[in-house]
């Protein structure tokens, strides 16, 4: 029996997840969080693609058109490589229009390429300002060429925090996102690091932050734009209509070519991904320990509105479309309005409600629980619990529930760890793929991989190598984009 | 460039290597009997008693003191699921159909919504689940935060089958729980209801005896008050104008630094610490229901996909073993609403107005009287009204009074220590609020001057932001 053993997690290099460092870069850049390489000047094309979505495989055609921005050195992918700068650095940016009708590249309060003819390639600079992240994106024939896939991710690292405070993801937080940063890891209740704090010993990087870039994609309309008279725009107000409110049809998991369904949006996507893919991948998905609290950044370039969810820790909301909050509320759902960016800082305090000793959201000792001998926290139990098939050999399983395998016999059983849960937009319709198939939607996740601070439990099993926001591939793009991941001696497998 | 001719191929990520993770994300299958639950603390043995740590869940043995049921097992709420339950609408045109939640301890029957469960802060919860009819479900206990297994999401550990659920509460507010099992139709059909954490000395406080058999005697207090005979929940109201704070007596604070611990972090501080008192509790879950769906997709299989010989590679996500053809669960378009399981008698686009006086039944309530829907206070009373989103659509809520929002998400504003960096606010008299799917939000309300009038929830499509339902509420303060 082949092992088939939890979260490899290597193929996870490419495209949307993909990141690229400009300017002069501080300490903060030179972390694995980013782990983007440094580049001086950014040189894109907007051109086009089809895309094998999710749900794609050799018996169904699940595929897309999209535009693309496409960086020179990394693949073509739909949104753009999110874009790492910091506060004051000047980034010099090419861009070739190779499409049929006139495009741009646009950040708000940032830069303005203007109107880039077909075949035209604009030369120009900018400062990175506004500390926080933000939306790039083609702000012609809006929203047609940003809702066909011409956006993406800039996130603009604060040059220095407050005197006598930690950094923040801002440049001028309010007191109270500052106090909470500043609570990080120097508190009685949020014991472990800081955000500004990584740790070596245990391949935590500082900085950590992720990147939830929210999609609709209509394969039947963005078809139908792609197939539209050379040289024209495609009219705006009949997109917006038809990507609203197409009429129903009972059945919409027909193929690319559009013949049957709705135009209604059939594939729901997160920094390009949905599904499994963007589920269970540390580029997309957090994955800290207990005590490394996380900042994701959450944008949405589409056109329709997602409440998102996350599991397992509330998240203080401690920005919004441009503000810093004054009264950062702590919740766990939100709501994310087409264009909003939204920031979700997770504290990745122990999942509270796991009994403990008083009850009172306190990371207290476990209670004596179990068969095993052991306590509520960690829960050893279930993590040596797989199912729904058998434990790899050389693994001693709590319990075995199920017996699934694939055609070869492999096992498909899955250990419970590291401690996974899903992030995910509780407007529903959006959590399927081709008009169903049930959680190959919009959904990402939050998973623990150890607890820095309760002692022996730092590692869970199965750690992967990696963090996000990608790429950090194993193998590499040129040598020069993709530095090597090298497997950090505490990584541990099955 | 067309779509004809594009530059470039976006291949999907392999699958190889990961092929049991990608499976389960859309396969997690049941599993029959249903695991063992580990880490599993025995409940039974566990005193319902306050101040015991660990202590037992004493809401069902309340319940039955109240005459509507017998626990099957001590301490332990037992629930099934997929109960059907076809309902006409308001206007007879169409019969809906429901996937629902049974209390099969007390209660007869799947409702809409289900069972509302309240539990104190602090106990140790066991709840025995099972699916009725085709599997797989499971329950996940929105806004808890307990391991994995129990939060009950099939593709993070498994799908029921049978299962007991095990989790400790340990913040005051408001929550629901739903099946998290093809969540996009099993939400949508009913399988879910409010979850309302108490106080820790609730339920407590109305036991007067427990018997040798293990049943108890109630006392004079009413059942979900607490030690003083009040209805408290979560708050600081430290935060607010003196002028506000003095609309509600009674509130309690606590630890300023350490909050509803003693100082230092050290022991358990007053029980009430950090709640306030209310004479009126409103309970609002707007809701909608698409009858297309309804009525083209009621099996509860329809759209599951299925693995294939070579995961990865041959996956059947065409198939539909239920419905031949319906894969539309994409597209919602409500065209029915609800409040708290209360038809709103109205088409797309206009208004409907909920009766006064509707009051919600104990048994359905884990035995507390009393709760309202339509709100009919008297002048000089507290109304607490918590508010969840079940539609699959935005809503907008306006309130004809100034509210004090308490609470986001079962977490009171401003009550240290995790929650200093915000506070609780005033949301003015007809000041719109709009918020997304399984948002909840908590409000104090001073019934100050009488009133006969409506609350409004407007319920926007998450496709273009257009009202699609207007709903009113009556809101009646009498002298
Ligand atoms: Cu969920
Ligand atoms: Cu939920």
């Amino acid at each position: 029996m082949k092992e088939v053993s939890r979260r490899k997690f290597m193929k996870y290099s490419l495209g949307s997840m993909a990141a690229l460092a400009v300017g002069s870069g501080l300490d903060w850049i030179k972390n694995e969080a980013i782990a983007a390489p440094r580049v001086n000047t950014l040189n894109f094309h907007i051109t086009d693609a089809i895309k094998d979505m999710g749900t794609h495989n050799s018996i169904n055609t699940a595929q897309c058109y999209f535009w693309v921005y496409k960086e020179d050195r990394l693949p073509a992918e739909s949104p753009g490589p999110t874009i790492f700068a910091t506060e004051g650095d000047v980034i010099r940016i090419n861009i070739t229009n190779d499409l049929d009708e006139p495009h741009a590249f646009f950040i708000p309060g940032m830069f303005n390429s203007g109107p880039i003819a077909p075949g035209q390639t604009v030369r120009k600079f900018f400062t990175a300002k506004n500390a926080g992240p933000h939306l790039y994106f083609d702000n012609l024939n809006q929203p047609v060429n940003r809702a066909m896939g011409l956006h993406g991710a800039i996130i603009v690292h604060p040059k220095a925090p407050a005197p006598g405070h930690k950094f923040t993801p801002y440049g001028k937080p309010t007191p109270a996102v500052q106090q909470l940063f500043d609570d990080f890891g120097s508190t009685a209740w949020w014991p472990g690091l800081a955000w500004e704090q990584g740790d070596p010993a245990t391949n935590t990087p500082p900085f950590r932050r992720h990147i939830w870039l929210f999609h609709q994609a209509s394969p039947t309309l963005f078809a139908a734009v792609g197939n539209f008279t050379p040289g024209l725009d495609f009219p705006s107000g009949q997109f917006v209509q038809r990507f609203l409110h197409d009429d129903f049809s009972p059945t919409n998991n027909e193929n690319i070519q559009g013949e049957v369904g709705s135009d209604i949006p059939r594939y729901f996507t997160i920094s390009g991904q949905s599904g499994h893919f963007s589920h269970n991948t540390p580029y997309i998905n957090p994955t800290f320990r207990v005590g490394e609290p996380a900042v994701v950044h959450i944008l949405n370039a589409g056109l329709m509105t997602i409440s998102m969810h996350v599991h397992a820790n509330h998240f203080f909301v401690t920005y919004f479309n441009g503000v810093v909050q004054e009264n950062p509320i702590w919740v766990d759902v939100f709501n994310v309005y087409p264009m909003a960016i939204i920031d979700y800082t997770l504290p990745y305090m122990r999942p509270p409600d796991v009994p403990n000793v008083r009850g009172i959201g306190r990371a207290d000792a476990g209670l004596p629980a179990g068969v095993s001998g052991g306590t509520t926290w960690p829960p050893n139990e279930e993590i040596r619990t797989f199912m729904p098939g058998p434990a790899p050999a050389g693994v001693t399983p709590f319990q075995i529930v199920g017996n699934l395998t694939d055609g070869a016999g492999n096992s498909l059983g899955v250990q419970l760890s590291p401690l996974c849960y899903p992030a995910h937009d509780h407007s529903e319709p959006t959590q399927t793929s081709q008009g169903g198939n049930y959680n190959m939607g919009l959904i990402a996740g939050m998973n623990f991989i150890g607890d820095r601070n309760t002692p022996g439990a730092m590692n869970f099993p199965n750690q992967p190598l990696i963090h996000g926001p990608g790429p950090g591939s194993p193998f590499g793009v040129d040598g020069l984009i993709f530095p090597t991941a090298v497997q950090p001696p505490w990584f541990q497998e099955g | 460039m067309s779509f004809t001719s594009p530059a470039f191929h976006i291949d999907r990520i392999s699958v190889v290597g990961e092929e049991a993770e990608f499976v389960k994300m859309f396969d997690p299958r049941p599993v029959g009997a249903g695991p063992a639950l580990p880490e599993r603390i025995d409940v039974t043995t566990l005193p319902i008693q306050l101040g015991a740590n660990p202590r037992a869940n004493p809401v069902p043995e309340v319940m039955q003191a109240l005459g509507l049921g017998i626990p099957g097992r001590p301490h332990t709420r037992d629930m099934d699921l997929l109960n059907g339950l076809a309902l006409p609408t308001w206007d007879g045109a169409k019969i809906l159909n429901f996937m629902t939640i049974r209390d099969k301890d007390f209660g007869l029957g799947g409702t809409y919504p289900g069972p509302i469960i309240r539990i104190p802060r602090g106990v140790i919860v066991h709840a025995d689940l099972s699916g009725k009819g085709p599997p797989p479900h499971t329950i996940h206990w929105h806004g808890l935060e307990p391991t994995p297994i129990n939060d009950g999401v099939g593709h993070c550990s498994m799908e029921i089958g049978s299962y007991t659920y095990q989790f400790q509460p340990n913040f005051i507010g408001s929550y629901f729980y739903h099946c998290h099992r093809n969540t996009v139709q099993h939400f949508e059909f009913g399988l879910f209801s409010l979850l309302l954490i108490e106080p820790p000395d609730a339920y407590f406080a109305s036991i007067g005896a427990i018997n040798p058999d293990g049943t108890v005697t109630l006392n004079s207090i009413p059942v979900g008050a607490c030690l003083d005979g009040r209805f408290r929940t979560a708050a600081n109201l430290l935060t607010l104008p003196a002028s506000i704070q003095a609309k509600f007596p009674g509130f309690i604070a606590g630890d300023p630094v350490f909050g509803v611990a003693g100082p230092n972090d050290v022991g358990v501080g007053h029980p009430h610490a950090f709640t306030v008192p209310y004479d009126v509790e409103v309970l609002w879950v707007p809701d909608d229901r698409d009858s297309r769906w309804s009525d083209l997709a009621s099996d509860a299989f329809a759209t599951f996909p299925v693995h294939g010989l070579t995961p990865g590679a041959d996956d059947d996500f065409q198939a539909n073993p239920a419905i031949q053809n319906f894969f539309a669960f994409n597209d919602y378009r409500a065209d029915y609403w609800f409040i708290t399981g209360l038809p709103v008698p109205t088409p797309p686009g206009g208004t409907g107005t909920i009766p006064p006086g509707i009051v919600i039944p104990p048994g359905g309530n884990s035995g507390r009287s009393g709760s309202q829907v339509s709100v009919n206070a008297r002048v000089g009373q507290t109304i607490f009204l918590r508010c969840l989103d079940a539609a699959y659509n935005n809503i907008r809520v306006t309130l004809p009074v100034d509210a004090v929002i308490t609470a986001w998400d079962g977490r009171a504003l401003g009550v240290p220590p995790f929650n200093r960096y915000n506070h609780a606010y005033v949301a003015p008299a007809n000041t719109p609020m709009t918020f997304s799917v399984a948002r909840r939000f908590d409000a104090l309300i001073k019934a100050e001057t009488t009133m006969n009038t409506f609350a409004k929830v407007e319920f926007m499509d998450t496709r273009g932001n257009a009202v699609t339902a207007t709903a009113l509420i009556p809101f009646q303060i009498s002298p």
